[in-house]
């Protein structure tokens, strides 16, 4: 019994993990179609910097947040501008999987030029510490990751219900030229929507590396799993997105419990299959993924 | 002529150029070499790819052993020259590399490859063509039964022999204190699930219960669930058959659940200089493996500690000593039947001395059995005061061991 329930405590913060990390991929597609196979990339860039602010201050990682939250949204305003925005509307989806997954391979091998292939881990003076929990341990690490996870996702979902840019943001999801006919600048918006979105990578690679090893190549054990968990949700749908990503992640990991870690595994895809079946706008998106 | 126009001539230019180049400009081959000019050595290597890092090692271990070699009189009078293939880490193109070097670039030896999944398919095109075939990292099972006669692995023990003299140590521990559970978690990668399965039945012949056995896919990088069962099951001894990231992610995560074993192993990753700085102090007590110390007092090894510091400023990893291993034992045989040339004749005679003998090198002396595996055992080292010392065996200890292990 104490095992479930350990396992479940896992699974919740977990899922917050997977939230956080995911919700950029929402916005990217949300606001302009476009799939964003360079996300997890980005997640590993931030680790990285978090690190080398770390080893080289000794501050604590989450200070690293001030530069790399800006410096990320300039740089998602710039990916936006300078690339996605030069791809022709009619293919941009399909094109846009190219283009991103060209920007994940040069970020790896930036990754690995600079930091080379030794695996990485922020040395943390609280990385084994503990809270108990009804008889379950609560890592403190794992705790932040998800405080993380839900200040963002909040603040997220004030900015767009809540304020001016919120609501062009969302009128340029919901129809580019009527938004554009109210006088909306929709190339402005989609360049902050998605300066936006890489803005949230910054948060989700520090929260990845408070607990986990780093090097290059991780992102692609990232881009499977956050890609079934916006579609599960529903193309599009920040809050879809994070109750998908909490409920495949507490699924995982009860599943690990009889089922061992590589049929574990095999959930997420699981889902997204039946997703795409079943309900293939996702369970959360509706209107937007049906247009799709 | 506008500039679009020249730039399509251009470039139809280069391409010509290309193809040319890639038809007729390939290195005419010289033949086999008998006589006085250079011996020639093949070997590809994962240079680029998912073994980079230990591929680069075990390139800097054949070059020092080459360079060794040639200061001091070369090999049966002849200088030694490498020709060293990428493979980027793929098995597809491993064996390929090796075609080209017997084939096309016509060595008179080659050198094995770095890791079990390129070991196999390099050997098969060894044997083919009847050559010797000595590799520096090829532990697995998986590689000594495939019947290979050809090959020989130049290190002291297969996986599944790594833990020998742990699993002697604790069946000689007296009964009140000797640990009574166990549980293991393995990658399933053929070297990593090797070392923890070969434990694994030691321990559970001597009565030890196995509590949990898990094994996880290469990719896993969260270790929450694994970590819970095993904190569940409050085993005396835990043991990783790990690689790198899974072996750190994994004590990180069994610390945060608050569990303490009495004993605790884990392959690879104790040996390699990031560990302490992911782990921190918390490393006290930790066990691992090794086929390789600088320290070890074979004659030829203090020759290559000094060398090899001296040409890269710091001392050799076992990557490096492997495959300066791998040099000795060919020149061993090389030495002994007085031939280094691609002939059947000359390669069937190296491979039956090797058969046959024992060489002494920087990992001590070893000899095999009729498919290639060593007769030896690994070092266990521990961290002990926060250095990392060989505890077992008895003869070879710099340090007692630590049992039970302190808090992590």
């Amino acid at each position: 019994m104490s095992l479930v329930f350990q396992s479940l405590v896992l699974g919740v913060l977990m899922g917050g993990l997977y939230a956080l990390l995911a919700a950029g991929l929402t916005l990217y597609f949300g606001v302009m179609r476009v799939v964003m196979i360079a996300h997890s990339a980005f997640l590993v860039l931030a680790a990285y910097l978090a690190w080398t602010f770390t080893v080289h201050t000794g501050l604590d990682p989450m200070l690293s947040l001030l530069v790399t939250v800006p410096l990320f949204f300039a740089l998602g305003v710039a990916v936006q501008r300078l690339l996605v925005a030069r791809l022709r509307p009619a293919t941009l989806t399909m094109m846009s999987v190219l283009l991103t997954f060209a920007v994940a391979l040069v970020v790896e091998g930036l990754l690995g030029f600079v930091f080379s292939g030794t695996h990485r881990r922020i040395p943390l003076s609280y990385s084994g510490a503990r809270l108990e929990l009804f008889g379950a341990s609560v890592a403190l690490v794992k705790l932040i990751a998800f405080g993380l996870a839900v200040v963002t996702l909040a603040g997220l979902h004030v900015l767009l219900k809540v304020t001016r840019f919120g609501q062009a943001l969302r009128a340029t999801m919901q129809h580019r030229e009527a938004a554009r006919l109210l006088g909306v600048d929709t190339d402005r918006v989609a360049g902050f929507g998605f300066g936006l979105g890489l803005a949230t990578a910054a948060v989700g690679g520090t929260a990845l590396a408070l607990d986990s090893t780093i090097y290059p190549s991780l992102h692609w054990h990232w881009i499977g799993p956050l890609m079934a968990i916006i579609v599960v949700g529903g193309l599009g749908s920040v809050a879809g997105a994070a109750v998908a990503a909490l409920v495949l992640g507490v699924g995982q990991n009860l599943l690990q419990l009889p089922l061992g870690t590589t049929w574990a595994q095999t959930f997420f895809y699981a889902a997204l299959f039946l997703t795409l079946i079943l309900r293939p706008q996702g369970f959360f998106g509706g209107r937007l993924a049906q247009r799709f | 002529m506008d500039l679009a126009r020249r730039m399509r001539i251009g470039a139809l230019g280069a391409v010509a150029a290309l193809l040319v180049g890639g038809c007729f400009g390939g290195r005419p081959a010289e033949g086999g070499s008998g006589g006085d000019g250079p011996i020639r050595i093949g070997v590809s290597l994962p240079l680029t790819g998912d073994f980079s890092e230990p591929g680069k090692g075990v390139q800097r271990g054949y070059e020092a052993w080459a360079k060794h070699v040639n200061e001091n009189g070369g090999l049966l009078g002849r200088q030694v020259e490498l020709t060293v293939l990428d493979d980027q880490s793929n098995a597809d193109r491993v064996a390929a590399d090796y075609e080209r070097l017997i084939n096309s670039d016509r060595v008179d030896l080659v050198f094995g490859p770095f890791s079990t999944r390129l070991v196999i398919p390099a050997a098969q095109v060894a044997r083919d063509y009847g050559f010797l075939f000595v590799e520096p990292a090829g532990a697995a099972a998986e590689v000594f039964e495939q019947g290979f006669e050809n090959l020989f692995y130049a290190a002291p023990a297969v996986a599944q022999d790594h833990y020998d003299h742990l699993a002697e140590a604790i069946i000689a521990m007296p009964e009140a204190t000797r640990p009574r559970t166990a549980a293991y978690a393995a990658m399933d990668d053929p070297f990593a699930q090797g070392t923890a399965n070969g434990l694994k039945e030691k321990l559970a012949e001597a009565g030890i219960r196995t509590v949990v056995d898990e094994v996880y896919p290469p990719n896993t990088t969260d270790f929450g669930s694994i970590a819970a069962k095993i904190a569940d099951s409050r085993a005396d001894v835990v043991v990783g058959g790990t690689q790198y990231q899974d072996a750190v992610n994994l004590i990180v995560a069994l610390r945060q659940l608050g569990y303490q074993p009495k004993l605790a192993a884990f392959s690879t990753a104790p040996t390699n200089p990031e560990f302490p700085a992911a782990i921190g102090a918390q490393t006290e007590g930790i066990l691992s493996p090794t086929g390789y110390t600088p320290e070890a007092d074979y004659p030829s090894n203090n020759e290559f500690v000094d060398f090899y510091t001296r040409e890269h400023n710091t001392a050799p990893t076992e990557d490096e000593a492997n495959a300066w291993t791998t040099g000795q034992v060919v020149a061993a045989a090389v030495n002994a039947a007085g031939c280094a040339d691609p002939s059947p004749e000359c390669q069937r005679k190296l491979i039956d001395w090797l058969h046959g003998n024992e060489v002494q090198t920087v990992v001590g002396p070893l000899k095999w059995d009729a498919v290639g595996r060593p007769q030896g055992a690994h070092l266990i080292q521990q961290y002990v005061g926060g250095e990392i010392r060989i505890v077992l065996p008895a003869d070879a200890e710099e340090a007692e061991l630590v049992y039970p292990k302190p808090a992590w």
